[in-house]
């Protein structure tokens, strides 16, 4: 035994731990086989498809308050105020999706009072003038406000898309989104490029 | 030879000793590592797969919107994980989101190694573990992370286990044979005592020795016992053996002392009948002398064949006094061992022989140089008998020959005396020797019939043997020993 010992030893580190890395990998860990990943298909979405994800993407990162619950068919809509820049993508998007149980459907809207009913509401850059009219339409109404309108998380919405070398980014207006009783997932506050939590100051 | 024995029953309990505690430490050792093994494998993999998930789930948000550096800054917290060499975040279709890895040289696969709809995969290479788990988030596939773990630790702990178990091995060892040590004492040493005991009685013949019954219980207390057992049945047995044998020899002293006493006794008196009839002898002797010499002229024919027949017999009487005198003498007296020339007396003795007979033809043949240790005088009486008896019973015929000489029988040197004269019958060869027996009358040849008795006493006093061979009218030849 002792002399197995020396042997050992005179063998150096580098042998003794190749012997024993050999023995591990034949006894204990069998070779698995390597399967052919998955060929995914590759295509470049456009700006507004990117967004139309985002959208959806947003109230899955969102905490959404129980008694402000059920939409009138007990729904979950996703609302596009003014110029639609989405066309069918939103839908296609939204199309079979759930949020906390229920169907998400997208629905057009032109009046800022049609807003109370939706969940989270997209503002066309063609509002960009009636921002202050919407706000206090939908003030506590639990209504997630997105907008690519530029400045809209720190003129009192509270996701604002921003393109950032090319890519679609957002800012965050945390006061705005606790102060309507929505709870935003860390997680999305930590991929937003801004997050303002700052003074209620609107505008 | 008994040491080696000893050295080997310790040895071989020694040995016994270390091999089972070798064999059953390295069995248990096996079994503690391959378990061990097992359980940590496990272990390293949970916590790689928790890792991963972790890492994963952090990752969720940048993955949805699409925000790489997010995703980097998750995997850089892996940094406090030492053995994650390096990890991956994929994209749901398989492409490289952010990547992280502890050393720059490390490559990170383009493509996953995973199937669609698969939870979690690892496998190995012999330095790593790889393990890729899906990421999903609200039921939905948001992305893959991809780990690589060295193993080291693993090897490390393998090593570690060996070290130690080779340190307890000789640690194990070293209390067996310290063990073994205690057991010598109770179960070789013992055994050594009685050895040492066995070979002290087998060299000295001191049967009264004794094994001491040391502490020790059961079969060796039963053979210390058995054995001390036996000893004392040796020693009973050998000392009535020696009483027997004292009483034996003390049985032969006193019969050899009332032998040897008759014997004296027997001696003294045919001495001093021998003497003691010399006297009136001398007296018939010389007054048959007188007789026939004064009264020559008055003494008719047939007086005086009387009277001469008185006188043969009175001579006749006369030399069967001295043969008996003689016969006594020889065995009264003191053997003078000398070295002495047995050819010269036997010479000397023929050259007598002549001179008395001068007109017989005999040839003499006496071997050169017969020399022995023995009484001279006692010796010379032998050969005068023997040689005497060669001339007388050759004296019918015209031509004879005697011949003195020694040879080899069997393992003894015997000396012989051979004649071809008259000889005897072989069926009483026996009688030859006593006193008084005779073969011949006394008509065909003169004598007393004491001779050979003398030859035979004088022979037997030197501690050797005499024997007669011969036949009738062929011869006879006498041999002897000394």
């Amino acid at each position: 035994m002792k002399r197995i010992l020396t042997v050992r030893r005179s063998q150096g580190k580098a042998g003794g731990s190749a012997l024993v890395r050999c023995a591990i990998f034949f006894f204990f860990f069998l070779p698995e086989c390597f399967s052919p990943g998955l060929l995914f298909a590759q295509n470049r979405p456009t700006e507004y498809q990117v967004k139309a994800v985002y959208l959806f993407n947003f109230a899955r990162f969102v905490e959404w308050p129980a008694e402000n619950g059920a939409g009138k068919d007990g729904t979950f809509v996703v609302c596009v105020l003014g110029d639609d820049p989405f066309g069918t993508f939103l839908d296609t998007t939204l199309a079979g999706e759930t949020v906390a149980g229920r169907n998400v459907v997208a629905q057009r809207i032109t009046k800022p009072q049609e807003a109370a009913a939706c969940r989270i509401l997209f503002v066309s850059t063609s509002e960009e003038s009636h921002l202050k009219e919407l706000f206090e339409v939908i003030a506590k109404k639990s209504v997630l406000t997105v907008s690519d309108i530029p400045q809209f998380a720190q003129r009192g919405g509270m996701i604002g898309f921003v393109t950032d070398e090319g890519k679609v980014r957002f800012e965050i207006n945390l006061t705005s989104a606790t102060d309507a009783g929505l709870t935003l997932s860390s997680d999305l506050l930590k991929v937003a490029t801004t997050v303002r939590k700052s003074a209620p100051g609107r505008g | 030879m008994s040491h080696a024995r000893q050295v080997s029953i310790t040895s071989k309990l020694t040995r016994m000793n270390m091999l089972v505690c070798a064999t059953a430490l390295s069995l248990a050792c096996l079994g503690f590592l391959s378990y061990d093994l097992a359980t940590y494998r496990q272990v390293t993999l949970d916590n790689l797969s928790i890792q991963s998930q972790v890492t994963g789930s952090n990752s969720v948000s940048a993955l949805v919107f699409d925000d790489p550096v997010s995703a980097q800054r998750t995997l850089s917290s892996l940094e406090f994980a030492p053995n994650i060499l390096s990890a991956c975040i994929y994209t749901p279709d398989g492409k490289p989101f952010a990547t992280y890895r502890r050393s720059p040289n490390i490559s990170i696969p383009a493509k996953l190694a995973i199937s669609p709809g698969e939870k979690e995969r690892h496998w190995y290479n012999h330095e790593n573990i790889f393990l890729v788990h899906a990421i999903s988030f609200q039921g939905k596939p948001a992305g893959f992370t991809y780990v690589q773990s060295n193993i080291q630790p693993l090897i490390d702990r393998v090593e570690n286990y060996l070290a130690i178990a080779g340190v307890m091995l000789i640690l194990s060892l070293s209390l067996a044979l310290f063990l073994s040590r205690i057991a010598r004492r109770s179960i070789a040493e013992p055994i050594q005592r009685l050895a040492n005991v066995a070979r002290r009685v087998s060299k000295d013949k001191e049967y009264s020795t004794r094994a001491e019954p040391g502490r020790e219980e059961g079969e060796l207390a039963e053979l210390v016992g058995t054995f001390n057992e036996m000893l004392a049945q040796i020693e009973t047995r050998d000392r009535s053996l020696e009483a027997a044998r004292e009483k034996l020899e003390e049985h032969v002293e006193q019969r050899t002392a009332e032998l040897s006493a008759a014997n004296k006794e027997l001696e003294a008196f045919s001495y001093s009948v021998s003497h003691d009839l010399r006297a009136p002898l001398r007296s018939i002797e010389g007054f048959s002398l007188a007789l026939a010499e004064d009264y020559d002229d008055k003494l008719d024919g047939e007086a005086k064949s009387h009277l001469s027949r008185i006188r043969a017999a009175t001579t006749r009487m006369g030399v069967l006094i001295d043969d008996l005198l003689n016969l006594a003498r020889v065995t009264r007296a003191e053997l003078h061992r000398e070295p002495i020339n047995l050819s010269s007396i036997a010479s000397s003795i023929a050259e007598d022989l002549r001179k008395a007979n001068p007109e017989r033809q005999i040839e003499f043949c006496v071997q050169e140089r017969l020399e022995t240790v023995g009484d001279g005088r006692l010796l010379r009486v032998v050969l005068e008998n023997l040689l005497g008896n060669a001339w007388k019973y050759t004296s019918k015929h015209a031509w004879a020959r005697i011949q003195f000489a020694k040879k080899r029988l069997n393992d003894e040197e015997a000396y012989f005396v051979t004649d071809d004269g008259a000889g005897f019958d072989p069926a009483f060869a026996g009688r030859l020797f006593g006193a008084f027996q005779r073969l011949h009358g006394m008509d065909e040849f003169p004598g007393t019939g004491v001779g050979l008795a003398t030859v035979q006493r004088i022979i037997h006093r030197h501690g050797g043997r005499v024997w007669a061979e011969g036949a009738v009218e062929k011869g006879a030849t006498f041999y002897f020993t000394l």
